[in-house]
């Protein structure tokens, strides 16, 4: 049937969660592609067979004339598609910037395709630009601060050659410390930190 | 209002709290509650970010000053807490205007009014993601489509709008409240017999309608969205 394949693409998007992202799926990708010229080549063949039987093509209203339609709305669909696949995936890809900084764990780069993944790279660049002009890093803060200062656990080895705004600490794993806010998220999304509450 | 007068020097609730409601912050707060809802990019208030920009700095340099000078470690704790706050304010704001530019980019685009929005900043990070969006587009989809269905904008060449452009959806339905008594409201969604009827909204009443009738008032800055 026509137009499946899409559908499956699009189906297989949509079958994670809000967020999150499969692994680009090439091969299926390649296939609706593929199933885009062969619309496209019947979609020709029969508008040249219409003019060969001296049919105006815009008016004529024959059998042939709706097979070209039908591989046309075909076409459209598909591409529809596929637009949607690789443009829902960029906007995670976006967001994936914001939840876990411009440095992505292998695997999630994984699952990107090649041209996913310089989209990826030149969006940080733009973003970047935009926060040194505004001169505002906008990564940071993203819950409304209920105290300047949060207690954390360091998850990981991160040594001691870490300079926060207000003072030095040696950062061994399992040490809690006293830190501001915004020294301390950027280590919290990226998994070296987490908060203690309550 | 109107006992102030009679009360002599000691503001009252109602005077400290429509001085308060005037304090930059405070506009931000308003600002930043009705980005937040809108579902369309609204006026980039320059000036008032600018202002708030200062503040910022000012209030950073108090917090400086008292804490070399060894000032009282809770109210300097305090000056902080009120520095972190307004400093989310502003970085929700400019992020929340970053999402919605991404998320519709190519409408904004398309449309002076909407591009008219932005600040200078914000349309040169617009203009370059709309070229990284495209390019990304056209290697991954369109390179590899038939010549006739090659646009970004359209769905083939014979789509005579562009068809293929994500709008922001301006039926949704938001939650308002009017600073003034508002009249002359033409709703815009609901049964067609009823739509001919005008709307009302007294001040300071909560309404849940549909964002598109209330539109300009929300640009104009006489309903505020919540």
């Amino acid at each position: 049937m026509y137009g499946r394949k899409a559908c499956e693409l699009v189906k297989e998007f949509a079958s994670v969660g809000k967020g999150q992202l499969t692994q680009y799926n090439s091969d299926l990708f390649e296939q609706v592609v593929a199933e885009c010229s062969q619309h496209h080549l019947e979609l020709q063949s029969l508008i040249r067979k219409m003019q060969e039987e001296g049919l105006d093509v815009q008016t004529a209203r024959n059998a042939d004339h709706y097979g070209a339609l039908i591989h046309h709305l075909s076409l459209v669909r598909n591409k529809r598609c596929l637009m949607a696949y690789v443009n829902n995936r960029a906007e995670i890809i976006r967001s994936l910037l914001w939840k876990i900084g411009s440095v992505l764990p292998k695997e999630i780069e994984e699952k990107f395709s090649h041209t996913e993944e310089e989209y990826f790279n030149k969006y940080s660049g733009e973003l970047k630009k935009y926060m040194s002009k505004m001169e505002l890093d906008l990564t940071v803060d993203m819950v409304p601060p209920k105290d300047p200062y949060i207690k954390v656990r360091v998850l990981d080895d991160i040594g001691d050659g870490i300079v926060l705004s207000d003072k030095t600490a040696n950062f061994a794993r399992h040490s809690i410390h006293f830190l501001k806010r915004t020294d301390a998220e950027q280590f919290i999304s990226r998994g070296l930190m987490e908060e203690l509450t309550g | 209002m109107a006992s102030s007068s009679m009360e002599g020097s000691m503001p009252t609730m109602d005077e400290y709290e429509a001085l308060l409601s005037t304090t930059d912050v405070e506009l931000l707060k308003r600002a930043w509650r009705s980005e937040k809802a809108a579902p369309e990019i609204l006026r980039y208030d320059f000036d008032l970010v600018g202002r708030v920009t200062e503040q910022l700095q000012l209030m950073e340099e108090t917090v400086d000053e008292k804490s070399t000078s060894g000032a009282d470690p809770l109210s300097l704790s305090l000056y902080q807490m009120d520095l972190d706050r307004t400093l989310f304010l502003l970085r929700s704001y400019l992020r929340i205007r970053i999402q919605k530019i991404e998320k519709y980019m190519f409408h904004i685009r398309k449309s002076d009014e909407l591009w008219n929005r932005l600040s200078k900043g914000e349309k040169d990070f617009a203009s370059r993601c709309i070229d990284d969006l495209k390019h990304h587009l056209e290697e991954s989809v369109l390179s590899k489509l038939p010549e006739n269905y090659q646009s970004v904008e359209k769905q083939s060449v014979i789509s005579e709008e562009d068809d293929m452009v994500p709008e922001p959806r301006l039926d949704t339905f938001v939650l308002c409240r009017s600073k003034e008594y508002l009249s002359g409201i033409q709703l815009e969604d609901g049964p067609v017999e009823d739509r001919s009827k005008l709307f009302e909204m007294e001040p300071g009443v909560l309404y849940f309608i549909c964002y598109k009738s209330i539109k300009p008032l929300v640009e104009s800055g006489k309903i505020d969205l919540l």
